[in-house]
């Protein structure tokens, strides 16, 4: 008893003395996949903890499937948790946060050069009522990946236009004559990758999901042909397998892998994948910008996603948060990201760095990225879930002919029209 | 005379101590959650506090009236369940017959038919997705390679055959419940109902038919119940399956109504789509309870 008292007291006595202390220290949690930015989460908390005494960063691993860590951070956030201080956000979710209060404005604590140096298409999917509400940390976007050995052996130049690509996939199929060898793949199942499909293929043709006045545009004849070329693929060309609309990305990666196409259109994840030592098609493939169509060289057709960070608006420390955010996305430590674990940096001002010529591979990736298509959830915001679902539907609707292309996508702008109480 | 009095309340006393636990528990984890979603459903708030909830009547339900997304699920949950419950009847009693038979090996076998049901749905599905699969699935590589098929079967992916091979699934699933609960009914039968059948000259089919048949009608209302239930309710299974595709004719009502919530955040319209799933199921079983009722 006397014992239990004895080391109670001792206890109190301890905590008295660390009260102090603790008052002044800053414990921040971050929250971000681990995968998602590879070794770099780790090597940059402790280069911050260093760098600022006092002031610890707890690492709170979720899940790198989107929807999931979406689920838990809505959780969290709507009961107002001031933790995570700092967590990791899918691009299209930037806008319907921020308009939902859930984002502290990073204007106020980043200088302006800082934020000028961000990728300027990401920054605008962050940006709410002029105001910056989370910032860049890496980007990835879907680019054409094709086997370079069998366009060498049939002579055919690297494809620029999607006309190319369909005669090239014609040629290289008749000439192999394998039943198992189609010319493109994708992924055209009804998820989020069909949605950035479209936008690359429709913003190939020059076409926007909103036109100049700020009207929904995605019945403009542009987009209309753009959607009879994809449907056309299927059943006049018939360079894509039927499975396509139930292809996921890693579906469509196997088959490529498998050395089973010619083209695909995926995200740079699969590089790695790909150019493993046991993969059939290491040293056989290489990727280039995505396609655009005839007449069009400058369509934007690099369909963009990624992550940014961004602060709790009820964090504790917002001002130690603001900072980390900062630390992430400064030049140095995305410099390193790029050269050591391949990921393309969040701004733009690190491609022109001398050291990234020998990061070959992300100058490439960036080249593309110039012409990249954001999907419009800033714009729309807590409302992009349902117009993304719409259009989703819709498309699947005109790839399954259903409907006509000019049909599904004449419902598609009277759905999304009334979802925006237009 | 008093003290039997004394003993009835004391038994019924006892027996509400016992119950009252169990009554607390099922009102906050069942009917507390229905109420509340009755009172969302009537209502308009947002998820972020910045909208505090105000009531809005029916508007959510007039919504619903004019959302074809919605009547797509209906129709999908319908479908399904029509298609699939009276598959499974009808094996689940061939599969309880057979159990009911001595032969050799018997126990392996009621194994083997329990298998499917005991694996979890999630499991299940993934497995057939796989063998679904246009590209490297099992049926496609023997419909190809023994040329019953010239080009791939898009099973999954073909609007017309999406639902068929969902029914397929659930029924390789479920029958075996379906069948568990018919045997131990076939079990309960007397024998000597059958001998005095023999003794009379009735045909194997006849005993099925007078004895059998009549006699499991209790067993056999309540797996449909039960699985009725099971299949209106069904979202594992498209979840994995198909992710309600292709252009969502796989979308079962709970599917949608997850969509509505946990993709859209839209918790007052997706608390319509769930009461009025609630209204659907629960007219469903008040049918198979009177059945049941007029049954005694």
């Amino acid at each position: 008893m006397k014992f239990t008292f004895k080391g109670a007291a001792g206890i109190a006595a301890a905590m008295a003395l660390c009260a102090p202390v603790m008052a002044t220290a800053q414990d921040l949690v971050m929250s971000i996949g681990s995968r998602g930015y590879g070794g770099m989460v780790e090597r940059n908390i402790k280069a911050f903890e260093a760098a600022n005494p006092g002031t610890s960063v707890e690492w709170l691993k979720v899940s790198d499937v989107p929807g999931d860590s979406r689920k838990l951070y809505v959780t969290g956030l709507t009961a107002k948790s001031p933790t995570p201080d700092v967590f990791a956000i899918d691009v299209i979710w930037a806008g319907e946060f921020a308009q939902r209060g859930w984002l502290e404005p990073l204007s106020d604590y980043l200088g302006a050069d800082t934020i000028a140096a961000y990728n300027p298409s990401f920054l605008s999917a962050a940006t709410v009522d002029g105001k910056v509400f989370a910032a860049p940390l890496y980007v990835d976007g879907t680019h054409l990946f094709y086997r370079s050995d069998l366009l060498e052996k049939y002579n055919i130049p690297v494809p620029k236009t999607w006309e190319e690509v369909i005669a090239a996939s014609k040629t290289v199929m008749e000439g192999e004559g394998n039943p198992q060898l189609y010319g493109f793949v994708s992924m055209w199942a009804k998820i989020e990758g069909l949605f950035m499909n479209w936008l690359s293929f429709t913003g190939a043709n020059g076409a926007t999901f909103f036109d100049a006045d700020g009207n929904v545009a995605v019945n403009s004849p542009e987009a209309i042909a753009a959607t009879q070329t994809m449907v056309d693929m299927i059943y006049k060309d018939k360079i894509v397998p039927d499975s396509i609309l139930t292809m996921k990305p890693d579906d469509a990666r196997t088959l490529f892998q498998q050395g089973r196409a010619v083209f695909m259109m995926v995200q740079d994840f699969v590089y790695a994948p790909l150019s493993a030592a046991d993969s059939p098609v290491a040293g056989k493939f290489d990727f280039t910008r995505n396609p655009y169509f005839e007449g069009h060289p400058d369509g934007h057709s690099t369909a963009m996603g990624g992550w940014l960070l961004a602060v709790n608006a009820n964090s504790e420390h917002k001002e130690a948060a603001a900072k980390l955010v900062e630390y992430f996305t400064s030049y140095d430590a995305q410099l390193a990201a790029a050269l050591d674990e391949n990921r393309a940096p969040g701004r733009t001002d690190v491609y022109a760095a001398p050291e990234m010529e020998k990061a070959a591979l992300l100058k490439k990736l960036g080249n593309d990225f110039a012409v990249g298509v954001v999907r419009p959830s800033a714009t729309t915001g807590n409302l992009y879930p349902r117009i993304s679902e719409t259009m989703q539907t819709e498309i699947t609707n005109a790839l399954h002919r259903e409907k006509t292309v000019e049909q599904a996508l004449n419902d598609a702008e009277t759905e999304i029209n009334s979802i925006l109480g237009k | 005379m008093n003290r039997t009095m004394n003993l009835e309340q004391r038994t019924a006393l006892t027996g509400i101590g016992f119950v009252t636990p169990t009554v607390i528990i099922i009102a906050l984890i069942l009917i507390y959650p229905i109420i509340q979603s009755v009172v969302l459903s009537f209502g308009q708030s947002s998820i972020d506090g910045s909208e505090p909830y105000h009531f809005v009547g029916l508007q959510h339900y007039a919504k619903l009236m004019g959302d074809s997304q919605f009547w797509n699920a209906l129709g999908v949950t319908f479908t399904f369940t029509a298609l699939s419950i009276p598959l499974e009847l009808a094996l689940g009693i061939g599969l309880a017959l057979l159990m009911n038979e001595s032969f050799k090996g018997k126990g392996l076998a009621r194994l083997a038919i329990l298998f499917p049901w005991a694996l979890p749905t999630a499991l299940n599905t993934l497995i057939w997705r796989w063998m679904y699969n246009s590209d490297y699935g099992l049926f496609n590589a023997v419909a190809l390679q023994s040329g019953l098929a010239d080009r791939p079967i898009n099973f999954l992916g073909d609007t017309s055959l999406a639902m068929g091979s969902m029914v397929v699934v659930a029924v390789w699933k479920t029958s075996s419940f379906m069948a568990l609960i018919i045997l131990a009914g076939l079990q309960s039968i007397p024998k000597d109902l059958f001998e005095a059948g023999r003794m009379d000259g009735m045909t194997k089919w006849q005993e099925f038919r007078q004895i059998t048949l009549p006699l499991l009608k209790g067993p056999i209302l309540v797996a449909l119940i039960i699985r009725s239930m099971d299949a209106l309710r069904t979202f594992e299974l498209p979840f994995n399956l198909t992710d309600g595709g292709p252009v969502n004719a796989t979308e079962s009502l709970s599917l949608y109504a997850y969509k509505v919530i946990f993709d859209f955040l839209d918790f007052n319209f997706g608390a319509a789509v769930v009461v009025v799933q609630f209204l659907v199921i629960f007219a469903m079983s008040l049918i198979y309870v009177i059945a049941l009722r007029n049954k005694d």
